[in-house]
C-alpha cells in the first residue's frame, strides 16, 4: 500500500468535517475520491499534506506514520498536490514555478548559490532541463519565460501539475484538475494523467467531472457529508444504490449530464 | 588641482552609499515577504558594539564591523524565530517595536553607552586608512591631493566597494535556489510550503541577512562619522529607510538602490528652498503613493529597459 487512510477524523469546532474515513490506496492506481460540496475531500487532502492535523486517526505512507510531520517534510517524504483555487507562484514565470517544485530533491543552500560552486551549477542545470521537460510533458514548454498570472486557466491547472511533479512524487494529489476546462483540455488532461501514472506514479484524484472520473480511475472512494459512503471500482460505484441517490441523484440527471 | 575631489560631495556620497546598504536591509527580507521596521535597532546594535569594541578594547576597525554585523545579524536570528510567526503589518508593529527597545537601552544603559549623551570618539575609518598608508610610505601630497581630501575619498571607494560586493551578494542569491524559495513564501507562502520549502529557515534566513546588513551599515556608520547617539536610531531612522524602499520600488534590488540615492540626494538638491524642502520631500511621497504604489521602479519598467536593449544589441 502507498497511502493508508486508517479512521481518520477531522474536528472544526463543533463541526465534524470528517468522521472516521479509512481507505488504502495500490502502488501505481489511480485513485478517486469524490462526493458532493463540503463531503470533506479537500480536508481529507489537507489533512494528508499535513495543513491540518487529523483529530483522531493515522495516516500511513509508505509504511510509515506521516500524521504530524511539517508539510514540507511530506513533500520531501514524496507526496505533492495541486490546489482546487490555483495556487501558482504567479509572478514567476512557468520555468521557475516548476524549478521551485524540485527544491526538495536539489540542496544549493546560500555559500554555494553566491560563489556559483561546481555542483551548484550542475544542479541548476539539471533542475532546468527537468522543469523543461516537465513543461513539454504537460505542453507548455514554449510558454516557459510566461509569468503563471498572464497563463490561460487550463494552462495554469497544467502548469500546477508539472509544479508537484518536480518534487518527483510516489503519491500525486490532485484537487479537481480539470475544473473549468473545456471538453477538449479535459481529454488532453486525461491523457497527462495516464501518462503520469505510466511513471509509476499513484494519484489521488478529487473531481467533480463524472464522465472522467469514471474513465479514469481505477478505485473510488464516495464521501458524504465527512463519511465514507462505499468505496469500490467505477462499475460498483456506478451501480451503488446509495451513491446514486445522495451524490448522483436520480440515474436520469446523470445521463442527460 | 584635483579640486573636483570636494570633501563635502564625498561625504554625502558616503551617506548614500550607507543608506543603500541599508534600503537593502530592508529590501532582502520584504524579497521573502517579510516587512521589517527594525532596520534602525539592528543598526543601532551594528554601531554601539562596533564603537565600544574600538573604543574600549583597541580592537581594529574591520574586526569590531564585522563583529557589529554578526551581532546584529544573530540577534536577528533570535527575534525572527519567534516573531515570523507574524505576517505583514503585525511583523512590521512588532519589528518598529523591537527597534524601539534597543533604543531606549542605549538610552539608559549609561554606564556602558553614556546615554543620551552618546559617544564620542570613535574611531575614524577615514583616519586609519590615512596611517595605513603612511605606513607604507605614501603621502597624499604624492598625487596632488590634501590630507582630507585624500581620506573622504578613501572612504568613499571602501563604501563603494562594500555596496558593491554585497548587492553581487544579493543579485547572486536571487537567482538561485535560494532566492526562488524567496519570492515563492512571498508569492504564496502554503503553496511554497507544500512544494517541500521549510519557510521558517528561509524566512529567519532572509530576516537575518538584512539584519545583518543593519549592522553593517551602522557599524560603519559609526566609523565614519566618529560620533553615534541613540537618536540616530530612532523610529524616525526605521520609517527613513523603509521609505528608500518602497519609493525606489521594492519588487527589485535596483529600486533600494535608486530610493536611497534620490532621497539622500533630495534634501541636499533642494536646499536653496531652504526650510520649505522637507514639504516638497513630503508633496512627493504622497504623490508616489498615490500614482505608483509599487515604487518607481518595477520588474515591467525593468523589463521595457531590457526590451529595448535587446531589440538594439540582441543581448541576452
Amino acid at each position: 500500500m502507498v497511502l493508508d487512510i486508517k479512521n481518520v477524523s477531522k474536528n472544526f469546532g463543533g463541526i465534524h468535517a470528517l468522521k472516521n474515513v479509512s481507505f488504502s490506496i495500490k502502488q501505481g492506481e489511480i485513485y478517486g475520491l469524490i462526493g458532493p460540496n463540503g463531503a470533506g475531500k479537500t480536508t481529507m487532502f489537507n489533512l494528508i499534506t499535513n495543513i491540518f492535523e487529523p483529530s483522531s486517526g493515522d495516516i500511513i505512507f509508505d509504511s510509515q506514520t506521516i500524521t504530524g510531520l511539517k508539510s514540507h517534510k511530506i513533500t520531501e517524504k514524496g507526496i505533492c498536490r495541486t490546489y482546487q483555487n490555483i495556487r501558482l507562484f504567479s509572478q514567476m514565470t512557468a520555468l521557475k514555478n516548476v524549478m521551485v517544485g524540485g527544491h526538495s530533491r536539489s540542496s544549493s543552500g546560500v555559500f554555494s548559490s553566491v560563489f556559483r560552486t561546481k555542483k551548484q551549477r550542475e544542479e541548476e542545470i539539471q533542475l532546468n532541463q527537468k522543469a523543461e521537460d516537465l513543461l513539454e510533458l504537460v505542453g507548455l514548454l514554449e510558454h516557459k519565460d510566461t509569468l503563471a498570472e498572464n497563463l490561460a486557466y487550463g494552462q495554469q491547472r497544467r502548469l500546477e501539475i508539472a509544479r508537484a511533479m518536480a518534487s518527483n512524487p510516489k503519491l500525486l494529489l490532485l484537487d479537481e484538475p480539470a475544473a473549468g476546462m473545456n471538453e477538449k483540455e479535459t481529454d488532453s488532461l486525461y491523457d497527462l494523467i495516464k501518462m503520469i501514472q505510466s511513471k509509476g506514479i499513484t494519484v489521488l484524484i478529487i473531481e467533480h467531472d463524472m464522465p472522467l472520473v469514471m474513465k479514469l480511475c481505477d478505485r473510488i472512494t464516495v464521501l458524504n457529508f465527512g463519511e465514507k459512503l462505499a468505496e469500490g471500482t467505477p462499475t460498483e460505484i456506478q451501480n451503488n444504490e446509495a451513491v446514486i441517490e445522495a451524490y448522483l441523484g436520480k440515474e436520469e440527471e446523470y445521463e442527460s449530464a | 588641482m584635483l579640486d573636483f575631489i570636494n570633501p563635502y560631495y564625498l561625504q554625502i556620497g558616503s551617506f548614500i552609499l550607507i543608506n543603500i546598504l541599508l534600503a537593502v536591509s530592508v529590501y532582502v527580507p520584504l524579497s521573502s515577504g517579510q516587512l521589517s521596521l527594525g532596520s534602525a535597532g539592528f543598526m543601532g546594535i551594528g554601531a554601539y558594539t562596533s564603537a565600544l569594541l574600538t573604543i574600549n578594547f583597541d580592537l581594529p576597525i574591520f574586526l569590531g564591523v564585522l563583529a557589529g554585523a554578526c551581532l546584529a545579524g544573530i540577534l536577528g536570528i533570535i527575534v525572527g524565530l519567534p516573531s515570523l510567526r507574524l505576517t505583514g503589518v503585525y511583523l512590521a508593529i512588532a519589528t518598529l517595536g523591537l527597534g524601539e527597545v534597543i533604543r531606549v537601552i542605549f538610552v539608559n544603559w549609561e554606564s556602558l553607552t553614556r546615554g543620551s549623551i552618546g559617544l564620542t570618539g570613535v574611531p575614524q575609518i577615514g583616519r586609519e586608512l590615512l596611517n595605513l598608508v603612511r605606513g607604507f610610505g605614501f603621502e597624499p601630497s604624492m598625487i596632488g591631493l590634501k590630507n582630507n581630501q585624500f581620506v573622504f575619498l578613501l572612504v568613499f571607494i571602501l563604501l563603494f566597494l562594500i555596496v558593491l560586493a554585497t548587492i553581487w551578494f544579493v543579485v547572486r542569491q536571487q537567482n538561485s535556489r535560494v532566492g526562488r524559495s524567496f519570492s515563492s513564501i512571498q508569492m504564496d507562502e502554503k503553496a511554497a510550503e507544500s512544494m517541500g520549502i521549510n519557510i521558517m529557515y528561509f524566512k529567519v534566513l532572509s530576516f537575518a541577512q538584512g539584519a545583518f546588513l543593519a549592522g553593517l551599515a551602522g557599524a560603519l556608520f559609526a566609523h565614519v562619522m566618529g560620533y553615534i547617539s541613540p537618536s540616530d536610531f530612532s523610529y524616525h531612522r526605521a520609517v527613513e529607510i523603509l521609505i528608500f524602499t518602497v519609493f525606489g520600488g521594492s519588487e527589485v534590488i535596483i529600486g533600494s538602490v535608486f530610493g536611497a540615492i534620490f532621497l539622500t540626494l533630495m534634501p541636499e538638491l533642494l536646499r536653496f528652498v531652504s526650510e520649505y524642502r522637507y514639504i516638497i520631500y513630503g508633496i512627493m511621497l504622497v504623490i508616489l503613493m498615490a500614482v505608483r504604489p509599487q515604487g518607481i521602479l518595477d520588474i515591467h519598467l525593468l523589463g521595457r529597459f531590457k526590451g529595448i536593449k535587446r531589440s538594439k544589441g540582441g543581448m541576452r
